[in-house]
């Protein structure tokens, strides 16, 4: 589905809000381009203003039909991709209630959170509204811990999706329809990437977006090398929607492929749930032999999943061994 | 810019502020933006100390002075009878027990908040000299039945051993908090977190910046108070110090408000936007019943919003009780308190300093 235009900007200008100086060692090359992706929202199904990222720095990519990032290097035989999900779980705005404050739903709906405290990161926070005329700063409610004294013990349960109230500062359906929010508006905890000991970066899915970034940059610098690859085709692709069914990994599958073999960058462990899921087995042999690069992480699944900044310059050293045949194994 | 912002956050919804009203706002976030974005964990003011001393009035100022609990003082006027105006300093967080032979850190929470709304995110260890980016621990296992609030959780600075995070100047005691930002929500209202009680901190300072110190009639004491979140401790040295001379105290701090659909309705409803609240009855001292009329008269001669009610916490007004000084809290709406997600209503914050102000010149 297309983003209204709004949505897309709304989205680039928080990836610019999200960007925060390093404060140890200046980095370079794809761990530079994993902060500035850790800043970035891409949730599934509304990756539009990422991909868009993605073709600006990546010159000859196209969006595919899924809306995918897609960069073809060399011709012939044999085909070969290596794909990067893009996606995150997030939230959408579910309903938005008179009195101004709105409820979530989360998406991708179809599964359920990534893990118990996944809804949990939310509660209490800070968190961004991508509406249509730009991102929107709201928090979320958290009862006060004032007035709980007396009152008994505290429900012990992990907060859920379905507690969380969405505070604008609006009173009114008006007010939030006047900041552009509505129904469907994207929803995502604000991304604070942290810099940390002396070559450490922590954000929410920090892992995939340091993978992305390790791709990325293996890919620029095989496509300016003048054409330096191995022999064959390569299919580079930033795919959308990776956790709907790996629709935007098995749309290029099928379109570009089939492929001798694919590569995937994520984070350390994603890797394994794709081979479990449950895809349709023609699009499915299109992607050939899946291999994995993986990057480690610290922390999986949380607001501070961590990284180490080497990590990610080894797995962009073994991507572009990958791509230009050198190092392939 | 963050008046460009104000001012076109207001376009946007329609608000109906007058210029002057517009101006005040205005005003209230340049004073209230800075201190909230200063960190103090009960104990280590001094960041914020600074930020107060810097936004006073020059005259203000010159005649503030620091006492031995660390409580900043400015008097004004001179004569009986005397009235203390109190608001604290200091903020949530917490402060390092000690470091562990892998590098990490133990810690004690300073106040009270929910653990679970820091776990798993940025941390900022200050030491002192410097702010030490870390994150807080995640719990490392959620269990067969996860639980809502983590086990004691750890600090993590990045290091491997004690000796390197020692080297990045840490030591036992330093204290340690989340990274925070003032920002703007729509309206005139804004989320930070510690806005408890640097609005009250901000009421003060915008106040005596509207004062005539030559003009008033009898002493008032404004006191920028410390730890009050660990048990009232500076208030209790200042009111130690006075003894029974004041004719009242007004503890000028949060009114932790009912405003959200997660809260019970039987107490505590002061909506944000509606004005200051007489804090007249919460956990740590009950107003006279004629004293709130007072207020409430005094608030309808300058034409204030003030809104009267019940709600829980202690106030460091309490601690002059022994001496048998009447305390006349009076507090803004917060919803959110002790959360990194605390929001208010600016319109408060002016109505608070127009209060105070009243308080100094005409009561």
């Amino acid at each position: 589905m297309k983003q209204p235009r709004g949505i897309v900007l709304g989205l680039v200008i928080a990836v610019t809000a999200g960007l925060r100086l390093p404060l140890g060692a200046q980095a370079s090359g794809a761990a530079q381009l994993a902060q500035r992706f850790a800043g970035m929202t891409a949730i599934t199904g509304y990756e539009q203003a990422m991909v868009d990222t993605v073709l600006s720095l990546l010159p000859g990519a196209q969006r595919d039909r899924a809306g995918s990032a897609v960069l073809v290097l060399g011709s012939g035989e044999p085909r070969r991709l290596a794909a990067c999900p893009l996606d995150e779980t997030g939230f959408a705005v579910g309903r938005v209630r008179p009195d101004g404050w709105l409820t979530l739903r989360r998406s991708p709906a179809r599964i359920g959170a990534p893990g118990p405290l996944f809804d949990q990161q939310l509660e209490g926070q800070r968190v961004t509204v991508f509406g249509q005329r730009g991102p929107v700063p709201a928090v979320v409610a958290v009862r006060s811990v004032h007035l709980t004294r007396g009152r008994g013990p505290l429900a012990q349960e992990p907060f859920s999706v379905d507690d969380a109230y969405l505070d604008l500062g609006a009173s009114s359906e008006r007010q939030v329809s006047a900041l552009g929010v509505a129904v469907l508006s994207p929803v995502a905890v604000v991304k604070r990437p942290q810099r940390y000991g002396t070559d450490r970066l922590a954000a929410p899915w920090a892992g995939r977006r340091a993978a992305c970034a390790a791709l990325l940059a293996a890919a620029r610098d095989a496509s300016k090398s003048g054409g330096r690859t191995r022999s064959g085709t390569t299919v580079v692709a930033f795919v959308v929607e990776q956790q709907l069914g790996a629709r935007g990994l098995l749309t290029v599958a099928t379109t570009r492929g089939p492929f001798a073999e694919t590569w995937i960058a994520d984070a350390a462990g994603a890797g394994p749930a794709l081979a479990k899921a449950e895809l349709p087995p023609g699009p499915r042999a299109a992607l050939g032999p899946v291999h994995t690069w993986d990057v480690p992480t610290r922390y999986p699944g949380t607001p501070v999943e961590t990284v180490s900044l080497p990590d990610v310059e080894k797995t962009n050293a073994a991507i572009s061994g990958w791509l230009t045949g050198e190092g392939a194994p | 810019m963050r008046t460009a912002i104000l001012a076109a956050l207001m376009v946007c919804l329609g608000a109906s502020l007058s210029a002057q009203q517009t101006n005040r706002v205005t005003e209230a976030q340049a004073v209230l933006a800075p201190l909230v974005e200063s960190y103090g964990v009960s104990g280590s003011e001094g960041l914020v100390r600074a930020t107060v001393e810097r936004l006073l009035p020059k005259w203000a100022k010159a005649k503030s002075e620091t006492d031995t609990a660390g409580n900043l003082w400015v008097r004004v006027g001179k004569g009986d009878p005397l009235v203390v105006v109190v608001a604290h300093m200091d903020e949530i967080g917490f402060v390092v027990k000690s470091i562990g032979d892998d590098g990490s850190l133990e810690i004690e929470a300073q106040g009270g908040f929910f653990p679970s709304l820091f776990e798993a995110e940025p941390a900022l260890v200050h030491t002192g000299t410097a702010m030490v980016p870390a994150v807080f621990m995640p719990r490392d296992s959620v269990g067969a039945k996860p639980q809502r609030t983590p086990a004691a959780f750890r600090v993590d600075v990045g290091t491997a051993n004690r000796v390197a995070t020692e080297s990045l100047g840490v030591r036992v005691g330093n204290t340690v908090t989340m990274p925070k930002q003032y920002v703007r929500l729509a309206g005139t209202r804004a989320t930070g977190r510690s806005f408890d009680d640097r609005v009250g901190c901000a009421a003060l300072i915008l106040a005596l910046r509207r004062l005539n110190p030559d003009r008033l009639r009898h002493e008032v004491a404004f006191v920028f108070s410390v730890r009050e979140e660990i048990g009232l401790e500076g208030a209790s040295a200042a009111a130690a110090s006075l003894g029974g001379r004041p004719a009242r105290v007004h503890a000028i701090d949060t009114f932790v408000s009912a405003d959200s659909p997660l809260e019970p309705q039987a107490f505590a409803v002061a909506p944000i936007g509606r004005g200051p609240v007489a804090r007249a009855l919460d956990n740590s001292a009950v107003t006279p019943p004629v004293l709130v009329d007072s207020l409430a008269r005094l608030a309808r001669a300058r034409a204030i919003p003030l809104q009267i009610g019940t709600t829980n916490g202690g106030n460091d007004g309490s601690t002059f009780a022994a001496w048998g000084v009447p305390d006349v809290a009076i507090g803004w709406p917060l919803r959110y308190s002790h959360s990194p997600a605390e929001v208010i209503d600016l319109r408060d914050v002016v109505g608070l300093a127009d209060i105070v102000q009243a308080i100094a010149e005409r009561w």
